[in-house]
């Protein structure tokens, strides 16, 4: 038994750094292989060593110069560039409709309230793969099957179900406050514009970046609504046929340099919103 | 209430979702048969062109093809070609898409409507296409038959009818080596080659844990599929000496065991870069890799047929699966017979050589196969060779690639004992029970 309180703190320290270290090195590293080869500048596929010989820009420059691999059909600037514009409307769209829908069932009573909810929860516990073929086909007999409109629809019209998070946020926004802007004479929507959002910061960030990060990563809906239309996929289906058997000998570099860019406008995104983004998922989370 | 009202939301989900595909079957089955009558098989063709009056009455017509990317700049060139031969109809879009013939029939079924009108294909993705109703008949059977390899055409046939053209002739994996590390004499035997690796300090890939691959052991020991049993979906497989495949198994795995290091079972895109970077001696690659090893090795490149394996004394030549490739026509297309001429087009021989020209492509027509543009080329007379050893990848069960695969994994497999000749029977019984599902 170790007498020294300092020593025995010093020691079970330096164990949990151990441990946390280990845990640490094991989490980062794909992450620090995909970004150091993405620099790679020799071999074309995987090389059986961890540190590459020889470093080059290369890689990220070929992908940006449409048809240097050989193929006009792999086209990253414009995927970047759809999923972007289908990141941005959709978070938009999905962001107001998600606080309203909260808004609504925090604040207002009607008779359907509780129902509405609970059919909310159960619609919201079945897989979203479920329905695609019935939404591809909806969609198709609207005629917006390959069409950037139909992604924004998919990734922003359900969003109003997932509403308990902030719904838990207003919640927690006390009741005085509204009370005390209907006796000055505001209505409820003023209330919510007025009110409510300039205090719900911490939830706004989280839900906008939920719903920015979501286009970036689909994959399974996209490609089902793209098909053959390969200008209009997102990264993620643009990404993975880089690497299929077609592709993937001249291309593999350039996916591992376009999987570290789609990281970069996520990542700005988080950076710009972090210090909001902690306090929102706990604050919703303490009243469910 | 709560559960009621899950069950109904639950239920209407599933009717929706199983509304959509009835729609997309009734629909795709109707035109096929509508398509098929449209069409006569006497139909007089010369060098792969028809008469005008052929079209019908179809004009003013919009077409989608499909065709691998490394092809589509060739193809569209083709369609121009296409377009000029036919100088009396107005064609108002002929697009080429880049698709993948590997992923084409998947996505052909997942919805026919907007799926290409003409579209190449691997063979073994034939079954299912014909299946589903997506694929039409060819319609200008004698002339096809009577132009291709009569293998090509017997691959493509399913109960009397011809379903698809002929394009490639070519779709299967070979010997590719670094004809600095292995010399031809030993490219000629596993053995030869496994000892010039590891004397060159390089590696050998063979993926023996992809069935595609992985299938060769099982058939190199004499094991034979032979179709479907009666229900359609069983695979079929003709008596085998026990002993023999046994004795087989063995001498891969002790070959693998003893050329450990050497031997690697790798995925094939591998081969090409431990080209590039000098790792590897030789590999099993498939010829739609040819050009990606030829920029690698560039004057080092060697191609064979696969090579021989000595089982207890005697030679055995290794036996793989092959394939082809074929131009298909979609049932629901828009524009039937356009579709059709514009495949026989594609198919025929003046396309074909232009193919194995410019991209290397083993063609199908009989008498492209003579002319010096495959006659001079080593890998396509490598693939050739390697034709005539192998099963042709046609009415294969589903269930063939995984147990082949494990059957591969477990040969090279560390714990596995070479001369447990019991664990190999056992493997064997186990591995064609698994692919007939009787497991």
């Amino acid at each position: 038994m170790i007498k020294s309180y300092k020593l025995r703190r010093h020691l079970s320290n330096a164990l949990i750094y151990i441990i946390l270290a280990v845990l640490g090195i094991i989490w980062v590293s794909p992450f620090a292989y995909l970004l150091m080869h993405s620099f790679r500048a020799e071999s074309t596929i995987t090389v059986p060593y961890l540190i590459p010989h020889e470093w080059t820009f290369q890689n990220y420059i070929d992908l940006f110069n449409v048809g240097s691999g050989g193929s006009a059909a792999i086209n990253f600037p414009r995927w970047f560039i759809n999923t972007l514009v289908v990141a941005i409307f959709s978070c938009i769209i999905s962001t107001i409709s998600v606080l309203a829908v909260s808004y609504t069932f925090s604040r207002l009573r009607f008779k359907a309230r509780k129902k509405l909810m609970n059919v909310g929860m159960i619609l919201g516990m079945f897989p979203g793969f479920m329905t695609m073929i019935a939404i591809y086909y909806l969609l198709k007999a609207m005629n917006l099957n390959q069409n950037l409109v139909a992604l924004v629809i998919c990734y922003s019209c359900g969003a109003g179900l997932g509403f308990q998070i902030s719904k838990g946020y207003f919640d927690t926004i006390p009741h005085a406050l509204d009370e005390a802007a209907t006796i000055d004479g505001a209505t409820k929507n003023q209330i919510f514009w007025r009110i409510i959002l300039p205090m719900s910061k911490p939830i706004i960030v989280y839900t906008v970046l939920t719903s920015f990060i979501g286009p970036w990563c689909d994959f399974i809906l996209a490609k089902i609504i793209m098909g053959d239309k390969r200008e209009l996929y997102t990264v993620a289906i643009g990404l993975q046929s880089m690497i299929s058997p077609e592709f993937i000998n001249e291309y593999y570099k350039q996916f591992l340099a376009g999987s570290v860019l789609v990281a970069v406008p996520i990542t700005l995104l988080f950076l710009k919103m972090q210090k909001y983004y902690v306090e929102g998922v706990t604050a919703g989370g303490v009243k469910g | 209430m709560k559960k009621i009202l899950a069950v109904l939301l639950a239920g209407m989900m599933a009717v929706t979702a199983f509304a959509g595909c009835g729609g997309q079957t009734t629909e795709s089955s109707g035109s096929s048969s509508g398509s098929g009558e449209s069409e006569s098989t006497a139909i007089e063709v010369k060098d792969s062109i028809v008469d005008e009056s052929v079209f019908g009455d179809e004009n003013n017509i919009s077409l989608k093809v499909w065709a691998p990317d490394k092809a589509v700049a060739l193809v569209k060139q083709q369609v121009e070609d296409f377009k000029a031969a036919y100088p009396g109809k107005t064609f108002t879009k002929i697009e080429v898409v880049a698709q993948g013939e590997g992923d084409a029939g998947t996505q052909l079924l997942n919805d026919a409507s907007v799926a290409a009108d003409v579209f190449s294909f691997a063979s073994d993705q034939l079954n299912k296409l014909v299946d589903a109703k997506v694929i039409a008949d060819v319609a200008f059977k004698d002339y096809v038959t009577q132009e291709n390899a009569p293998e090509t055409i017997t691959a493509a046939t399913i109960k009397d009818t011809l379903y698809a053209y002929p394009e490639t002739n070519d779709n299967g994996y070979y010997l590719v080596y670094d004809n600095t590390v292995v010399n031809e004499e030993q490219a000629k035997t596993l053995e030869g080659i496994l000892e010039a690796c590891r004397a060159a300090g390089k590696k050998f890939i063979f993926n023996c844990g992809d069935g595609f691959y992985g299938c060769t052991f099982a058939f190199t020991g004499g094991v034979k599929i032979d179709g479907f049993e009666e229900d359609g979906v069983t695979q079929k497989f003709t008596d085998y000496d026990e002993a023999e495949a046994v004795a087989t198994l063995q001498a891969f795995s002790k070959l693998m065991h003893d050329y450990k290091g050497t031997f690697t079972s790798l995925d094939v895109a591998q081969i090409a870069s431990g080209f590039s970077t000098g790792t590897l001696g030789a590999g099993v690659d498939g010829s739609w890799n040819t050009v990606a090893d030829q920029d690698a090795l560039k004057d080092k490149f060697g191609a064979a047929k696969l090579p021989t394996i000595n089982v207890n004394g005697t030679d055995k030549q290794l036996i793989s699966m092959f394939g082809y490739k074929y131009i298909g026509v979609n049932a629901s297309s828009q524009f039937p017979a356009a579709a059709q001429i514009l495949a026989l087009y594609l198919s025929g021989e003046k396309c074909q050589e232009q193919r194995a020209e410019q991209l290397g492509w083993g063609p199908s027509n009989k008498a492209v196969q003579e002319k010096p543009v495959v006659a001079d080329s080593p890998v396509l007379q490598a693939i050739k060779q390697q034709s005539e050893n192998a099963c042709v990848q046609v009415n294969i069960a589903a269930t063939l690639w995984s147990p082949m695969g494990n059957l591969g994994n477990k040969l090279i497999a560390e714990q596995t004992n070479p001369d447990d000749a019991e664990f190999f029977k056992k493997l064997l019984k186990e591995t064609i029970e698994n692919i007939r599902d009787e497991g």
